[in-house]
């Protein structure tokens, strides 16, 4: 507990851990810093609950020796225990196995102009804390007037501003800032034993756009009380429309089947499958790290390479993998920009919309089921597989009937993505992967 | 039992000092969390190893209590200035300008040891870590041609805490927790499926010659994917369905585990709260929460705010018997202490949470069970649950059967089963007398907090329950 880091700068740990790295005798280093400031405050029926309020740094790096990798991280930064861990790393790295795809990107000459992706807001610094408290009372408060609101999960503020810094043996050298802020509240209604509950959230890089609290609690109020006395259905076989939240989730699952990642490793249903047809017409997917002020945006991956856009799915062909440098090369592929610590992630990942309004496409239906939530697991990349506890609206003659409960859902994404009838208008980015509201022709609703 | 490592090195009257700090604005109870974890990890796959990790995690928070609110502030950096200022973030909740003082300091007394282990993973060569991963892998391999992918994880980690607070009491744990994963992926024409298998525990690499080698590790990952190569599809609707023992343990601990989390009670979102000492279930069906299971990764010798930890009756032959709690919960709904908060790592603030969780054994011969049964499904493995506050779970079949006339015919794929916990409870009609635990390998996460638990169960049969499956 002798020396800190104290105003010594990330960058100069991150190149410090470089150093070290060639030093002991790594062919190449990668470090990454990043440094993190957290708020978050929970309230429950008017007071405080939680107060947390925190700053953390954390470090961690992969060494490459003679094609062997080994990969290290720790928030303990005194130069001491560096020392040991990139010593400890670059000898592990000896004991692994050689690999001809391994090693770091080459240095790009491309150069991403950071302040135009608009990452950082600098208001949330001057945020007081009696304000964020405020703003989750006033949300739950809100909330609570709707007398159909029965009890709450409490109503939550939470920030947080990132620094991440990037430093490679192959010359790289980057650092951008990154602000989230959230506004959520969780609410029950109905009596203790027939209890329905959701909660909504507001999520931006930036405090201004973030939504009311007037209208954080209405969206939470409405969400919850329009499951309020639901009906089983029968087993049966009909039109389901995917709430925007619900197509964020199928499109989750096939960014895990178009990962390279998952690829190389054949563990999803579209390996071997580039340029052929998998969904219809309707089903155009596109990563983009560049998009402005959007959650899943970044200048450059966790490998340095620059971020881009690339279109995944075009009119339901599978056009790209999404790739890190290391996946690309067992594939054969470049890298898009993708790389996320030892993995592959999404940047903006999301379903092109449509033009069709929510409303309009719940009026096509004439029976079928509006998927509002899911719980549980039942993914299966492997195999495309799906199969989810689910809850609902019933539609009936193009109106919604009732509120629908204890049902599940099951299908396959190839079979789902080849049935999507209509693509909603309503795609507003509230998470980085994303889609707006969408109808498949038939899935398995099971019930009664 | 690993010995402690101390990587703070803070004095007493150090700790004192910072606890008098954060008792400055006048709260009820304050306490420092300090944690030293290292962890490694190895993988191999297409026949290579193709990642070795280490990671240190040290850091320290400070808690204050003052009436219902929690205040909390940590950090990694462990310069005096940075401790003082958590202290003084946590401090911030309390303003009631009530004076403390605080009591002479008592160690908690040694436990028990709930880690008996010969060779700690943490002080192993990697070259032995990598060998058992190795013995895994090829013999999950050579199982069948049909065997296309293997893939094996590794992870050994040493956890250090200590929790020191204003009552005085200081007590540490050292916690070994050991696991080894493996997953197959067996290719028949176009079709794919995937098993798993692994195990682990509190234990030291012993574990993997006398109790479970990774020889059997790998055979049953292989098995149970090549098995599924044969799997029809799940029906779908409302029909009887059999919890094999063991792994079925998850459904215990989503639909009945989590709403006796004493969080949920005291505020009366959980469907339990008003229902202590009320019968919700089968008189069949008795379940407890045991942190204390030797060797077991749920378990430790103290919880995460230094209480040590009992065995929980949750419910008793139908009734609820008990909540689990932590010291926030316990104190405001004037319950007992259980030893069941826990956190994951010190960025986090303690809440209740499970360990090993299991219905208790039963009376019935498991294969008369069956027998009982003309058409339902038989759920052998489970990929995970999840339950809400209102009872509402669903958790996901990975591995089962059909059964036919009172037998066990073909496997089954992917499905999940949905129903609302009391109306489940109320359907347990037989329990057998074959209670095991499912794989040492598993997680929990709650409100973003992820620690190690088990579940077991005996066998079960639940008389109606909705299966969702596409057939």
């Amino acid at each position: 507990m002798t020396e800190t880091l104290g105003a010594r700068s990330l960058l100069g740990l991150a190149e410090r851990t470089v150093s070290f790295g060639k030093q002991y005798g790594a062919d190449e280093v990668e470090a990454t810093v990043s440094d993190g400031r957290e708020f978050s405050v929970d309230v429950r029926r008017g007071t405080i609950e939680n107060l947390i309020e925190a700053g953390s740094r954390y470090l961690s790096f992969r060494v490459i020796k003679d094609g062997k990798t080994a990969h290290a991280s720790s928030s303990d930064l005194q130069d001491e225990t560096l020392h040991r861990l990139v010593r400890n790393a670059v000898s592990r790295a000896a004991l692994g196995s050689h690999d001809e795809c391994s090693g770091l990107p080459p240095l790009s000459s491309e150069k991403v102009d950071i302040p135009s992706l608009l990452l950082f807001d600098p208001e949330v610094a001057y945020l007081q804390t009696v304000q964020k408290i405020g703003l989750a009372l006033e949300t739950e408060r809100i909330a609570l007037e709707d007398k159909r609101i029965t009890n709450s999960h409490g109503a939550s503020f939470i920030t947080n501003e990132v620094t991440t810094v990037l430093a490679s043996s192959n010359g790289f050298v980057g650092s951008y800032d990154q602000t989230f802020c959230s506004l959520s509240v969780g609410l029950q209604a109905g009596e203790t034993d027939e209890r329905v509950e959701d909660y909504w959230v507001s999520v931006d890089r930036f405090f201004k756009n973030l939504e009311s609290p007037e209208t954080v609690a209405r969206k939470a109020v409405a969400r919850t009380v329009r499951q309020l006395k639901p009906r089983k259905v029968r087993t049966q076989t009909v039109p389901v429309i995917f709430e925007p939240g619900m197509t964020d989730w199928l499109v989750g699952f096939l960014f895990a089947c178009v990962s390279a990642s998952a690829v190389y490793r054949k563990t999803t249903f579209l390996a071997g499958r580039l340029g052929e047809r998998v969904g219809n017409e309707n089903i155009t997917i596109i990563d983009d790290g560049l998009m402005p002020g959007r959650l899943g945006s970044r200048p450059y991956d966790s490998e340095g390479v620059p971020c881009r856009k690339t279109t995944v799915f075009e009119r339901g062909v599978l056009r790209r993998f999404l790739c890190n440098t290391y996946a690309g090369r067992k594939l054969g592929l470049p890298t898009t920009g993708n790389a996320d610590g030892t993995g592959v992630g999404p940047n903006n990942f999301y379903l092109l919309p449509g033009a069709a309004t929510p409303q309009e496409i719940i009026a096509s239906t004439e029976r079928g089921l509006i998927l509002t939530r899911t719980i549980g697991h039942g993914l299966n990349p492997v195999t495309g597989d799906l199969s989810r506890g689910a809850f609902g609206l019933w539609v009936e003659g193009g109106e919604i009937a009732f509120p629908v409960s204890e049902v599940t859902i099951a299908g396959n994404l190839e079979q789902i993505l080849s049935q999507v009838e209509v693509v909603g208008n309503d795609l507003d980015f509230r998470a980085p992967v994303c889609g707006p509201t969408l109808k498949v022709a038939a899935l398995t609703v099971a019930g009664e | 039992m690993i010995a402690f490592e101390d990587h703070f090195e803070m004095a007493e009257v150090e700790m004192r000092r910072l606890l008098e700090l954060a008792l400055s604005r006048g709260g009820d109870f304050a306490e420092i969390y300090s944690e030293y974890r290292v962890y490694s990890f190895i993988n191999m796959e297409e026949d290579i190893i193709k990642e070795t990790a280490e990671s240190i995690s040290l850091g320290l928070g400070v808690r204050v209590i003052s009436g219902e609110k929690t205040g909390y502030g940590y950090t990694n950096d462990l310069s005096p200035e940075s401790i003082k200022s958590a202290a003084l973030t946590a401090a911030a909740i309390a303003d009631s300008g009530k004076t403390a003082s605080l009591p002479a300091f008592r160690k908690a007394p040694p436990s028990e040891d709930r880690y008996p282990l010969i060779q700690p993973a943490h002080q192993a060569s990697l070259q032995d870590k990598i060998e058992l991963v190795r013995r895994a892998y090829l013999s999950c391999q050579k199982v069948d041609s049909k065997i296309k992918t293997v893939k094996v994880l590794f992870q050994d980690q040493a956890q250090y805490v200590s929790v020191i607070n204003s009552e005085g009491w200081a007590a540490l744990d050292a916690r070994p927790l050991v696991k080894l994963l493996c997953t197959a992926v067996a290719e028949k024409e176009k079709r794919k499926e995937i098993g798993f298998s692994g195990g682990g525990g509190r234990v030291g690499l012993e574990y993997f010659e006398q109790i479970l080698t990774p020889e059997q590790i790998g055979r049953e990952a292989a098995g149970e994917a090549l098995l599924l190569l044969e799997a029809v599809e799940a029906p779908a609707g409302e029909m009887p369905v059999i919890l094999a023992p063991g792994h079925a343990g998850v459904l215990v601990h989503e639909a009945v585990g989590h709403l006796l989390e004493a969080d949920f009670n005291r505020k009366k979102t959980s469907i339990f709260w008003d229902k202590l000492g009320k019968k919700v279930g089968s008189p069949l069906l008795t379940i407890y929460d045991d942190p204390t299971l030797p060797s077991f990764r749920g378990s430790y010798n103290i919880d995460d705010e230094g209480t040590p930890p009992s065995k929980a009756l949750l419910i008793d032959r139908g009734v609820v018997h008990s909540f689990l709690q932590d010291k926030l919960s316990a104190r405001l709904m004037g319950r007992p202490l259980t030893g069941h908060a826990r956190r994951q790592d010190y960025s986090c603030i303690p809440i209740p949470r499970m360990s090993n969780t299991y219905v208790d054994r039963g009376q019935d011969d498991p294969e008369d069970i069956v027998k009982s049964i003309a058409k339902g499904i038989y759920a052998e493995k489970f990929e995970g649950g999840q339950v809400e506050d209102s009872g509402t779970f669903t958790f996901s079949i990975s591995a089962g059967y059909l059964i036919e006339e009172g037998r066990l015919t073909a496997p089954i794929k992917q499905a999940t089963l949905i129903g609302t916990n009391i109306d489940i409870l109320q359907k347990i009609e037989r329990v057998g007398n074959d209670l095991s635990f499912g794989l040492q390998t598993g997680s929990c996460g709650k409100e973003g907090q992820e620690v190690p638990v088990t579940d077991g169960c005996p066998t079960i049969k639940i008389s109606r329950m909705t299966v969702g499956g596409q057939s």
